[in-house]
């Protein structure tokens, strides 16, 4: 009887332990993973992304005027696994804490996260091409001069002939 | 005394779960939300029922197996109208990760009108209770 007692005031003292949410503040565990948020900036166009996704979630496609990538990402087929974070080689995707994902029916097929990298013209011969995202640079190599700098500003083909003559 | 009804039953919808081939993620997780009482979705008025002729709004997980196909619309047709559809997880959504499989007949709204889509693999509580209400604020304007 007193154990049980014992209990009770503990219990009654310690206040209620039901999450108010959605009437009041949650709390996110550190490190959840959420849904995904993409920096075009960044992003290389490797496609390692679109290779790994377990969902088949994320899609990468020249638009119709040939002006540069769009990068798709359907987060209604999304298992928030973690690889196209684990393997973007320049973190161009995160995944963020934000964990609300209810929507209506009609927003199905809106509940995308998209992003678009413009071609930029290559600073020698003109072609389109995607742009070399300074974070790549940085992966690449340890201190990044003016020739790497100027290297990256040249499509594949100008660079094979700008550094092997 | 029809209108002192409508108006309780708005307050206090039924819920009723079904298992559309889920690997049992959702349902866990569906479980969490109404019987822990840290989550508690009693608080909106809801309670989980076993029979789907006491339902107001269904949750569905899975993604729709080839043999389970029959028995969910089976069962979908014996919830009385009007009802709200949820879709919890990816897989009745879209398929998710067993899109595309020939043990898929889904994705669900190709044969159930959905409402409400919870995506997740599997959703956190808090984001299911988010498509409850969500869920309450369909089945108010139905009734």
């Amino acid at each position: 009887m007193s154990s049980f007692l014992k209990i009770a005031i503990r219990n009654l003292l310690k206040g209620p332990s039901t999450d108010p949410y959605p009437y009041g503040e949650t709390f996110v565990p550190k490190g959840l993973r959420g849904k995904i948020k993409y920096n075009a900036k960044a992003c290389v166009a490797c496609r390692m992304c679109e290779h790994v996704c377990a969902g088949g979630a994320i899609q990468i496609r020249e638009v119709s005027d040939k002006s540069g990538l769009e990068f798709i990402l359907w987060h209604n087929t999304c298992a928030f696994c973690g690889l196209c974070e684990h393997y973007c080689p320049t973190k161009a995707i995160r995944l963020t804490e934000d964990y609300h994902t209810a929507h209506r029916q009609e927003d199905k097929y809106r509940y995308v996260e998209k992003g678009f990298i413009k071609y930029v013209p290559c600073a020698s011969c003109g072609t389109p091409m995607v742009p070399t995202a300074p974070e790549l640079l940085n992966v690449a190599y340890d201190n990044v001069n003016k020739d790497i700098e100027r290297l990256s500003k040249l499509c594949s083909k100008c660079r094979k002939e700008k550094v092997c003559g | 005394m029809k209108k002192l009804l409508q108006k309780i039953a708005k307050k206090s919808p039924w819920l009723y779960r079904i298992n559309a081939g889920s690997c049992n993620g959702c349902d866990v997780e569906l479980a969490t939300t109404a019987c822990i009482p840290r989550y508690d979705v009693e608080r909106l008025g809801c309670k989980y029922c076993g029979s789907p002729k006491h339902a107001d709004i269904v949750l569905i997980t899975g993604p729709l197996t080839a043999r389970v196909k029959e028995k969910v619309l089976r069962l979908y047709d014996e919830i009385p109208d009007p009802k709200v559809t949820v879709a919890i997880g990816v897989c009745p959504i879209s398929g998710g990760v067993f899109r595309d499989s020939y043990a898929i007949s889904g994705p669900i709204d190709n044969f159930i009108p959905v409402d409400v889509n919870v995506p997740g693999c599997p959703p956190r509580p808090q984001a299911i209770i988010d498509g409850i209400v969500e869920a309450i604020k369909i089945w108010e304007t139905r009734l």
